[in-house]
Protein backbone atom coordinates (compact mmCIF):
# COMPACT_ATOMS: atom_id res chain seq x y z
CA UNK A 1 0.00 0.00 0.00
CA UNK A 2 1.32 3.43 -0.90
CA UNK A 3 0.94 5.39 2.35
CA UNK A 4 1.77 8.80 0.81
CA UNK A 5 -0.85 8.40 -1.87
CA UNK A 6 -3.44 7.39 0.69
CA UNK A 7 -2.74 10.45 2.81
CA UNK A 8 -3.14 12.71 -0.21
CA UNK A 9 -6.42 11.01 -1.06
CA UNK A 10 -7.63 11.75 2.46
CA UNK A 11 -6.67 15.42 2.00
CA UNK A 12 -8.66 15.46 -1.25
CA UNK A 13 -11.69 14.01 0.49
CA UNK A 14 -11.33 16.37 3.45
CA UNK A 15 -11.04 19.58 1.44
CA UNK A 16 -13.80 18.54 -0.99
CA UNK A 17 -16.27 17.66 1.73
CA UNK A 18 -19.14 20.12 2.15
CA UNK A 19 -18.46 19.69 5.89
CA UNK A 20 -15.14 21.53 5.39
CA UNK A 21 -15.68 25.06 6.74
CA UNK A 22 -15.45 27.57 3.90
CA UNK A 23 -18.94 29.08 3.95
CA UNK A 24 -19.69 28.03 0.36
CA UNK A 25 -23.17 26.90 1.47
CA UNK A 26 -24.21 30.53 1.70
CA UNK A 27 -23.69 31.28 -1.99
CA UNK A 28 -25.88 30.31 -4.93
CA UNK A 29 -23.68 31.64 -7.78
CA UNK A 30 -26.64 33.44 -9.31
CA UNK A 31 -29.14 30.62 -8.98
CA UNK A 32 -31.38 32.43 -6.49
CA UNK A 33 -31.44 35.48 -8.76
CA UNK A 34 -32.53 33.28 -11.63
CA UNK A 35 -35.07 31.38 -9.54
CA UNK A 36 -36.76 34.64 -8.60
CA UNK A 37 -37.69 35.12 -12.24
CA UNK A 38 -40.00 32.07 -11.69
CA UNK A 39 -38.89 30.66 -15.02
CA UNK A 40 -36.38 28.18 -13.67
CA UNK A 41 -37.29 24.46 -13.69
CA UNK A 42 -35.39 21.49 -12.25
CA UNK A 43 -34.36 20.42 -15.75
CA UNK A 44 -32.54 23.75 -16.17
CA UNK A 45 -30.15 23.21 -13.24
CA UNK A 46 -27.77 20.96 -15.16
CA UNK A 47 -27.56 23.52 -17.96
CA UNK A 48 -27.11 26.39 -15.52
CA UNK A 49 -24.17 24.73 -13.75
CA UNK A 50 -22.67 23.65 -17.09
CA UNK A 51 -22.79 27.27 -18.22
CA UNK A 52 -21.15 28.40 -14.97
CA UNK A 53 -18.39 25.82 -15.37
CA UNK A 54 -17.76 26.53 -19.04
CA UNK A 55 -18.25 30.30 -19.09
CA UNK A 56 -17.23 31.47 -15.63
CA UNK A 57 -15.58 29.12 -13.13
CA UNK A 58 -13.56 27.08 -15.62
CA UNK A 59 -11.83 29.82 -17.61
CA UNK A 60 -11.45 32.19 -14.62
CA UNK A 61 -11.34 30.40 -11.24
CA UNK A 62 -9.78 27.17 -12.49
CA UNK A 63 -7.18 29.05 -14.55
CA UNK A 64 -6.23 31.25 -11.60
CA UNK A 65 -6.08 28.19 -9.37
CA UNK A 66 -3.73 26.35 -11.73
CA UNK A 67 -1.46 29.40 -11.95
CA UNK A 68 -1.47 29.84 -8.18
CA UNK A 69 -0.68 26.15 -7.73
CA UNK A 70 2.38 26.39 -9.99
CA UNK A 71 3.49 29.64 -8.36
CA UNK A 72 3.52 27.87 -5.00
CA UNK A 73 5.52 24.97 -6.39
CA UNK A 74 8.07 27.53 -7.67
CA UNK A 75 7.82 29.43 -4.36
CA UNK A 76 7.10 32.53 -6.44
CA UNK A 77 5.03 34.88 -4.29
CA UNK A 78 5.01 37.60 -6.97
CA UNK A 79 3.29 35.28 -9.47
CA UNK A 80 0.93 34.10 -6.76
CA UNK A 81 -0.15 37.64 -5.98
CA UNK A 82 -0.67 38.24 -9.71
CA UNK A 83 -3.12 35.32 -9.84
CA UNK A 84 -4.86 36.65 -6.74
CA UNK A 85 -5.24 40.14 -8.16
CA UNK A 86 -6.32 38.95 -11.62
CA UNK A 87 -9.08 36.72 -10.31
CA UNK A 88 -10.31 39.29 -7.79
CA UNK A 89 -10.78 41.92 -10.47
CA UNK A 90 -12.45 39.45 -12.80
CA UNK A 91 -15.30 38.95 -10.33
CA UNK A 92 -17.77 41.63 -11.33
CA UNK A 93 -20.33 41.10 -8.56
CA UNK A 94 -19.27 42.82 -5.36
CA UNK A 95 -20.99 40.35 -3.02
CA UNK A 96 -19.44 37.39 -4.85
CA UNK A 97 -16.03 39.02 -4.76
CA UNK A 98 -16.19 39.65 -1.01
CA UNK A 99 -17.65 36.19 -0.24
CA UNK A 100 -14.87 34.57 -2.25
CA UNK A 101 -12.15 36.36 -0.28
CA UNK A 102 -13.82 35.47 3.02
CA UNK A 103 -14.09 31.79 2.07
CA UNK A 104 -10.50 31.77 0.83
CA UNK A 105 -8.99 33.40 3.90
CA UNK A 106 -10.83 30.99 6.21
CA UNK A 107 -9.68 28.04 4.06
CA UNK A 108 -6.06 29.19 4.48
CA UNK A 109 -6.51 29.73 8.18
CA UNK A 110 -8.04 26.29 8.67
CA UNK A 111 -5.39 24.44 6.63
CA UNK A 112 -2.57 26.32 8.34
CA UNK A 113 -3.63 24.67 11.61
CA UNK A 114 -2.48 21.30 10.28
CA UNK A 115 -0.11 22.16 7.39
CA UNK A 116 2.41 23.96 9.54
CA UNK A 117 5.75 25.52 8.61
CA UNK A 118 4.85 26.11 4.98
CA UNK A 119 6.54 29.33 3.91
CA UNK A 120 4.48 30.18 0.84
CA UNK A 121 1.24 29.57 2.75
CA UNK A 122 2.46 31.86 5.53
CA UNK A 123 3.70 34.50 3.08
CA UNK A 124 0.33 34.52 1.29
CA UNK A 125 -1.51 34.96 4.58
CA UNK A 126 0.82 37.80 5.55
CA UNK A 127 0.19 39.45 2.18
CA UNK A 128 -3.58 39.21 2.82
CA UNK A 129 -3.20 40.66 6.32
CA UNK A 130 -1.20 43.57 4.88
CA UNK A 131 -3.79 44.21 2.16
CA UNK A 132 -1.42 43.16 -0.63
CA UNK A 133 -3.58 40.15 -1.57
CA UNK A 134 -7.28 39.33 -1.27
CA UNK A 135 -7.32 35.57 -0.54
CA UNK A 136 -9.87 34.93 -3.27
CA UNK A 137 -11.12 31.35 -2.90
CA UNK A 138 -9.80 29.59 -6.03
CA UNK A 139 -6.30 31.00 -5.51
CA UNK A 140 -6.36 30.03 -1.84
CA UNK A 141 -7.37 26.51 -2.84
CA UNK A 142 -4.49 26.45 -5.33
CA UNK A 143 -2.14 27.41 -2.48
CA UNK A 144 -3.34 24.78 0.01
CA UNK A 145 -3.56 21.94 -2.52
CA UNK A 146 -0.03 22.73 -3.66
CA UNK A 147 1.16 22.80 -0.05
CA UNK A 148 -0.53 19.46 0.63
CA UNK A 149 1.01 17.96 -2.54
CA UNK A 150 -2.35 17.15 -4.05
CA UNK A 151 -1.91 16.67 -7.84
CA UNK A 152 -2.87 19.81 -9.76
CA UNK A 153 -5.58 18.30 -11.95
CA UNK A 154 -7.20 16.70 -8.95
CA UNK A 155 -7.07 20.09 -7.24
CA UNK A 156 -8.88 21.55 -10.25
CA UNK A 157 -11.56 18.88 -9.95
CA UNK A 158 -11.92 19.64 -6.24
CA UNK A 159 -12.48 23.31 -7.04
CA UNK A 160 -15.09 22.84 -9.75
CA UNK A 161 -16.78 19.90 -8.01
CA UNK A 162 -17.08 21.98 -4.82
CA UNK A 163 -18.56 24.96 -6.64
CA UNK A 164 -20.98 22.74 -8.58
CA UNK A 165 -22.13 21.00 -5.39
CA UNK A 166 -22.68 24.36 -3.69
CA UNK A 167 -25.05 25.34 -6.53
CA UNK A 168 -26.91 22.02 -6.34
CA UNK A 169 -27.19 22.53 -2.57
CA UNK A 170 -28.68 25.96 -3.20
CA UNK A 171 -31.14 24.47 -5.71
CA UNK A 172 -32.20 21.94 -3.09
CA UNK A 173 -32.80 24.60 -0.43
CA UNK A 174 -34.62 26.83 -2.91
CA UNK A 175 -36.94 23.92 -3.63
CA UNK A 176 -36.02 23.72 -7.30
CA UNK A 177 -34.80 20.11 -7.15
CA UNK A 178 -35.31 17.25 -4.74
CA UNK A 179 -32.47 15.28 -3.14
CA UNK A 180 -32.20 12.38 -5.62
CA UNK A 181 -32.41 14.75 -8.58
CA UNK A 182 -29.56 16.76 -7.04
CA UNK A 183 -27.30 13.71 -6.85
CA UNK A 184 -28.19 12.72 -10.42
CA UNK A 185 -27.20 16.19 -11.59
CA UNK A 186 -23.88 16.01 -9.71
CA UNK A 187 -23.18 12.62 -11.29
CA UNK A 188 -24.01 13.86 -14.79
CA UNK A 189 -21.78 16.89 -14.31
CA UNK A 190 -18.73 14.63 -14.02
CA UNK A 191 -17.65 14.85 -17.69
CA UNK A 192 -18.36 18.60 -17.76
CA UNK A 193 -16.16 19.16 -14.70
CA UNK A 194 -13.41 16.97 -16.10
CA UNK A 195 -13.45 18.78 -19.44
CA UNK A 196 -13.45 22.21 -17.79
CA UNK A 197 -10.43 21.24 -15.68
CA UNK A 198 -8.43 19.86 -18.61
CA UNK A 199 -9.26 22.87 -20.74
CA UNK A 200 -8.37 25.51 -18.17
CA UNK A 201 -5.97 24.31 -15.50
CA UNK A 202 -2.85 25.03 -17.61
CA UNK A 203 -4.25 28.10 -19.37
CA UNK A 204 -1.87 31.09 -19.14
CA UNK A 205 -3.05 33.73 -16.71
CA UNK A 206 -3.03 36.27 -19.54
CA UNK A 207 -5.70 34.18 -21.32
CA UNK A 208 -8.02 33.97 -18.33
CA UNK A 209 -11.58 35.00 -19.16
CA UNK A 210 -15.22 34.77 -18.14
CA UNK A 211 -18.35 35.75 -20.02
CA UNK A 212 -21.90 35.55 -18.68
CA UNK A 213 -23.24 39.11 -19.00
CA UNK A 214 -26.94 38.30 -18.53
CA UNK A 215 -26.18 36.47 -15.32
CA UNK A 216 -23.89 39.28 -14.14
CA UNK A 217 -26.67 41.83 -14.54
CA UNK A 218 -29.20 39.57 -12.84
CA UNK A 219 -26.83 39.05 -9.90
CA UNK A 220 -26.17 42.77 -9.58
CA UNK A 221 -29.91 43.29 -9.22
CA UNK A 222 -30.14 40.36 -6.81
CA UNK A 223 -27.43 41.61 -4.44
CA UNK A 224 -29.48 44.74 -3.79
CA UNK A 225 -32.64 42.83 -2.82
CA UNK A 226 -33.69 42.97 0.83
CA UNK A 227 -35.34 39.54 0.81
CA UNK A 228 -33.08 36.66 -0.15
CA UNK A 229 -31.45 33.56 1.33
CA UNK A 230 -28.08 33.58 -0.37
CA UNK A 231 -25.07 35.73 -1.00
CA UNK A 232 -25.94 36.26 -4.63
CA UNK B 1 -4.55 41.84 12.23
CA UNK B 2 -6.25 43.73 15.09
CA UNK B 3 -6.48 42.54 18.67
CA UNK B 4 -9.34 40.25 19.61
CA UNK B 5 -12.60 41.99 20.48
CA UNK B 6 -14.97 40.17 22.90
CA UNK B 7 -18.01 38.72 21.16
CA UNK B 8 -21.51 37.92 22.35
CA UNK B 9 -23.73 35.59 20.32
CA UNK B 10 -27.48 36.17 20.57
CA UNK B 11 -29.67 33.35 19.28
CA UNK B 12 -33.29 32.36 19.48
CA UNK B 13 -36.38 31.45 17.49
CA UNK B 14 -37.92 33.74 14.87
CA UNK B 15 -39.85 36.56 16.55
CA UNK B 16 -38.45 35.95 20.05
CA UNK B 17 -37.01 39.46 20.20
CA UNK B 18 -33.31 39.11 19.33
CA UNK B 19 -33.21 42.31 17.29
CA UNK B 20 -35.21 44.31 19.82
CA UNK B 21 -33.00 43.12 22.67
CA UNK B 22 -29.96 44.37 20.74
CA UNK B 23 -31.74 47.66 20.09
CA UNK B 24 -32.17 48.02 23.85
CA UNK B 25 -28.69 46.82 24.82
CA UNK B 26 -26.65 49.02 22.49
CA UNK B 27 -27.89 52.42 23.73
CA UNK B 28 -27.17 51.42 27.34
CA UNK B 29 -23.65 50.24 26.46
CA UNK B 30 -23.17 53.35 24.36
CA UNK B 31 -24.15 55.62 27.24
CA UNK B 32 -21.48 53.92 29.32
CA UNK B 33 -18.93 54.67 26.57
CA UNK B 34 -18.59 51.19 25.03
CA UNK B 35 -18.16 51.02 21.25
CA UNK B 36 -20.19 48.18 19.76
CA UNK B 37 -20.56 46.58 16.35
CA UNK B 38 -23.41 44.30 15.26
CA UNK B 39 -23.35 41.36 12.85
CA UNK B 40 -26.84 40.22 11.91
CA UNK B 41 -27.23 36.82 10.26
CA UNK B 42 -30.12 36.78 7.82
CA UNK B 43 -32.31 33.83 6.96
CA UNK B 44 -34.34 35.25 4.13
CA UNK B 45 -34.15 38.95 4.64
CA UNK B 46 -31.82 41.86 5.40
CA UNK B 47 -34.63 43.54 7.33
CA UNK B 48 -33.11 43.13 10.81
CA UNK B 49 -29.73 44.55 9.80
CA UNK B 50 -31.40 47.40 7.94
CA UNK B 51 -33.67 48.17 10.90
CA UNK B 52 -30.81 48.23 13.41
CA UNK B 53 -28.68 50.32 11.07
CA UNK B 54 -31.51 52.81 10.72
CA UNK B 55 -32.45 52.90 14.43
CA UNK B 56 -29.06 52.73 16.10
CA UNK B 57 -26.73 54.31 13.54
CA UNK B 58 -28.71 56.65 11.28
CA UNK B 59 -31.35 57.91 13.73
CA UNK B 60 -29.59 57.75 17.10
CA UNK B 61 -26.01 58.16 15.86
CA UNK B 62 -24.73 55.54 18.32
CA UNK B 63 -22.36 53.96 15.81
CA UNK B 64 -21.21 54.45 12.22
CA UNK B 65 -23.59 52.75 9.76
CA UNK B 66 -20.84 50.42 8.53
CA UNK B 67 -20.66 48.84 11.99
CA UNK B 68 -24.01 47.11 11.42
CA UNK B 69 -23.36 44.26 9.00
CA UNK B 70 -25.82 41.77 7.50
CA UNK B 71 -24.60 38.26 6.63
CA UNK B 72 -26.55 35.95 4.29
CA UNK B 73 -26.70 32.36 5.54
CA UNK B 74 -28.06 30.47 2.55
CA UNK B 75 -31.02 29.33 4.61
CA UNK B 76 -28.71 27.67 7.16
CA UNK B 77 -28.71 29.99 10.20
CA UNK B 78 -27.42 27.40 12.66
CA UNK B 79 -24.61 26.34 10.29
CA UNK B 80 -23.43 29.94 10.00
CA UNK B 81 -22.89 30.29 13.75
CA UNK B 82 -21.98 26.73 14.69
CA UNK B 83 -20.68 24.07 12.24
CA UNK B 84 -19.18 26.44 9.69
CA UNK B 85 -18.85 29.97 11.07
CA UNK B 86 -16.28 30.89 8.37
CA UNK B 87 -18.15 33.87 6.97
CA UNK B 88 -18.97 35.27 10.41
CA UNK B 89 -15.39 34.78 11.59
CA UNK B 90 -14.12 36.51 8.50
CA UNK B 91 -16.40 39.50 9.15
CA UNK B 92 -15.32 39.58 12.82
CA UNK B 93 -11.65 39.60 11.80
CA UNK B 94 -12.29 42.41 9.33
CA UNK B 95 -13.97 44.44 12.08
CA UNK B 96 -11.12 43.78 14.51
CA UNK B 97 -8.63 44.89 11.92
CA UNK B 98 -10.47 48.00 10.69
CA UNK B 99 -11.94 49.20 14.00
CA UNK B 100 -9.47 48.50 16.83
CA UNK B 101 -11.43 50.88 19.08
CA UNK B 102 -14.32 48.40 19.37
CA UNK B 103 -15.12 47.10 22.85
CA UNK B 104 -17.67 44.48 21.86
CA UNK B 105 -19.16 42.68 18.86
CA UNK B 106 -22.75 41.43 19.06
CA UNK B 107 -23.54 38.56 16.69
CA UNK B 108 -27.25 37.95 16.11
CA UNK B 109 -28.07 34.52 14.71
CA UNK B 110 -30.80 34.05 12.17
CA UNK B 111 -34.09 32.95 13.71
CA UNK B 112 -33.75 29.25 14.38
CA UNK B 113 -34.96 26.41 16.58
CA UNK B 114 -34.11 25.35 20.12
CA UNK B 115 -30.99 23.46 19.05
CA UNK B 116 -29.11 26.65 18.15
CA UNK B 117 -25.74 27.14 19.78
CA UNK B 118 -22.75 29.29 18.89
CA UNK B 119 -19.32 27.91 18.06
CA UNK B 120 -16.96 28.87 20.89
CA UNK B 121 -14.57 29.97 18.14
CA UNK B 122 -17.12 32.61 17.15
CA UNK B 123 -18.74 33.79 20.39
CA UNK B 124 -17.24 34.09 23.87
CA UNK B 125 -20.66 34.33 25.48
CA UNK B 126 -24.00 33.01 24.33
CA UNK B 127 -27.37 34.59 25.11
CA UNK B 128 -30.41 32.55 24.10
CA UNK B 129 -33.74 34.35 24.00
CA UNK B 130 -37.21 32.82 23.98
CA UNK B 131 -40.57 34.41 24.65
CA UNK B 132 -43.65 33.48 26.64
CA UNK B 133 -45.88 33.00 23.59
CA UNK B 134 -44.43 29.52 23.08
CA UNK B 135 -46.03 28.59 26.42
CA UNK B 136 -44.56 27.99 29.86
CA UNK B 137 -43.44 24.51 28.78
CA UNK B 138 -40.63 26.02 26.69
CA UNK B 139 -37.73 25.78 29.22
CA UNK B 140 -38.49 22.20 30.23
CA UNK B 141 -38.48 21.11 26.57
CA UNK B 142 -34.74 21.72 26.80
CA UNK B 143 -32.75 21.91 23.57
CA UNK B 144 -29.10 22.88 23.26
CA UNK B 145 -29.82 26.60 23.15
CA UNK B 146 -31.78 26.67 26.41
CA UNK B 147 -29.49 24.23 28.19
CA UNK B 148 -26.08 25.47 27.09
CA UNK B 149 -26.38 29.24 26.79
CA UNK B 150 -24.55 31.40 29.31
CA UNK B 151 -27.63 33.54 29.84
CA UNK B 152 -31.23 32.56 29.11
CA UNK B 153 -33.51 35.52 28.47
CA UNK B 154 -37.27 35.07 28.56
CA UNK B 155 -38.94 37.93 26.73
CA UNK B 156 -42.42 39.47 26.40
CA UNK B 157 -43.30 38.87 30.06
CA UNK B 158 -46.00 41.56 29.85
CA UNK B 159 -48.21 39.31 27.73
CA UNK B 160 -47.72 36.15 29.81
CA UNK B 161 -51.20 36.39 31.41
CA UNK B 162 -52.83 36.67 27.98
CA UNK B 163 -51.21 33.53 26.60
CA UNK B 164 -51.59 31.47 29.76
CA UNK B 165 -47.87 31.31 30.52
CA UNK B 166 -46.92 31.00 34.18
CA UNK B 167 -43.58 32.75 34.74
CA UNK B 168 -43.02 30.85 38.00
CA UNK B 169 -43.21 27.56 36.14
CA UNK B 170 -40.75 28.87 33.55
CA UNK B 171 -38.37 30.02 36.27
CA UNK B 172 -38.62 26.69 38.12
CA UNK B 173 -38.04 24.62 34.97
CA UNK B 174 -35.17 26.81 33.80
CA UNK B 175 -33.43 26.17 37.12
CA UNK B 176 -33.95 22.43 36.74
CA UNK B 177 -32.62 22.42 33.18
CA UNK B 178 -29.82 24.96 33.59
CA UNK B 179 -28.63 24.46 37.14
CA UNK B 180 -26.85 27.55 38.44
CA UNK B 181 -26.65 29.34 35.09
CA UNK B 182 -28.71 32.56 35.06
CA UNK B 183 -32.16 33.15 33.56
CA UNK B 184 -33.62 36.64 33.21
CA UNK B 185 -37.17 37.79 32.51
CA UNK B 186 -37.42 40.88 30.32
CA UNK B 187 -39.75 43.00 28.29
CA UNK B 188 -37.63 44.22 25.40
CA UNK B 189 -40.44 46.47 24.22
CA UNK B 190 -40.28 48.64 27.36
CA UNK B 191 -36.71 47.85 28.34
CA UNK B 192 -37.71 46.17 31.61
CA UNK B 193 -34.90 43.87 32.75
CA UNK B 194 -32.53 44.89 29.97
CA UNK B 195 -30.18 46.76 32.31
CA UNK B 196 -29.54 43.46 34.05
CA UNK B 197 -28.68 41.81 30.71
CA UNK B 198 -26.15 44.60 30.12
CA UNK B 199 -24.74 44.10 33.63
CA UNK B 200 -24.12 40.43 32.83
CA UNK B 201 -22.33 41.39 29.60
CA UNK B 202 -20.12 43.94 31.34
CA UNK B 203 -19.30 41.57 34.19
CA UNK B 204 -18.97 38.21 32.40
CA UNK B 205 -17.75 39.26 28.94
CA UNK B 206 -15.88 42.52 29.47
CA UNK B 207 -14.77 41.58 33.01
CA UNK B 208 -15.75 45.04 34.21
CA UNK B 209 -13.14 46.64 31.93
CA UNK B 210 -13.63 50.31 31.18
CA UNK B 211 -14.32 51.28 27.57
CA UNK B 212 -11.15 51.43 25.44
CA UNK B 213 -11.77 55.12 24.78
CA UNK B 214 -11.65 55.84 28.54
CA UNK B 215 -8.52 53.73 28.99
CA UNK B 216 -6.69 55.49 26.17
CA UNK B 217 -7.60 58.92 27.61
CA UNK B 218 -6.24 57.86 31.01
CA UNK B 219 -2.97 56.79 29.38
CA UNK B 220 -2.70 60.14 27.59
Amino acid sequence: MDIDLDEKEISILQLSDSFFPTGLYATSSGLEALSQTKKLKSKDIFQFITMQLQQVMGPSDCTAMGYAYESCKKKDIVSLLRADESLYYMKLIEETRIASTRSGSQLLKCVSTFAKNNKILKDYQIAIAKGKATGVYAVSLGVVTSCLDIPKKKAGMMLLYGLAVSIVGAALRLGIVQHFEGQKIIHELGPVILHAVLENIDRPLSSMWQFAPSLDILQMKHEALSSKMFIT
Amino acid sequence: MGSRVPRVGIGGPVGSGKTMLIEQIVPILSTKGYKVSIISNDVISKEDAQRMRQNLATDKGLMPEELVIGVATGGCPHTAVREDPSINLSVVEELESKYPFLDLILIESGGDNITTTFSPALADYFIYIIDVTGGDKYPRKRGLGIENCDLLVINKIDIAPYVGADLKIMERDAKIVRGSKPTLFVNSKTGKGVNTVVSFIIKDVLFDALPKSVNSKEIE
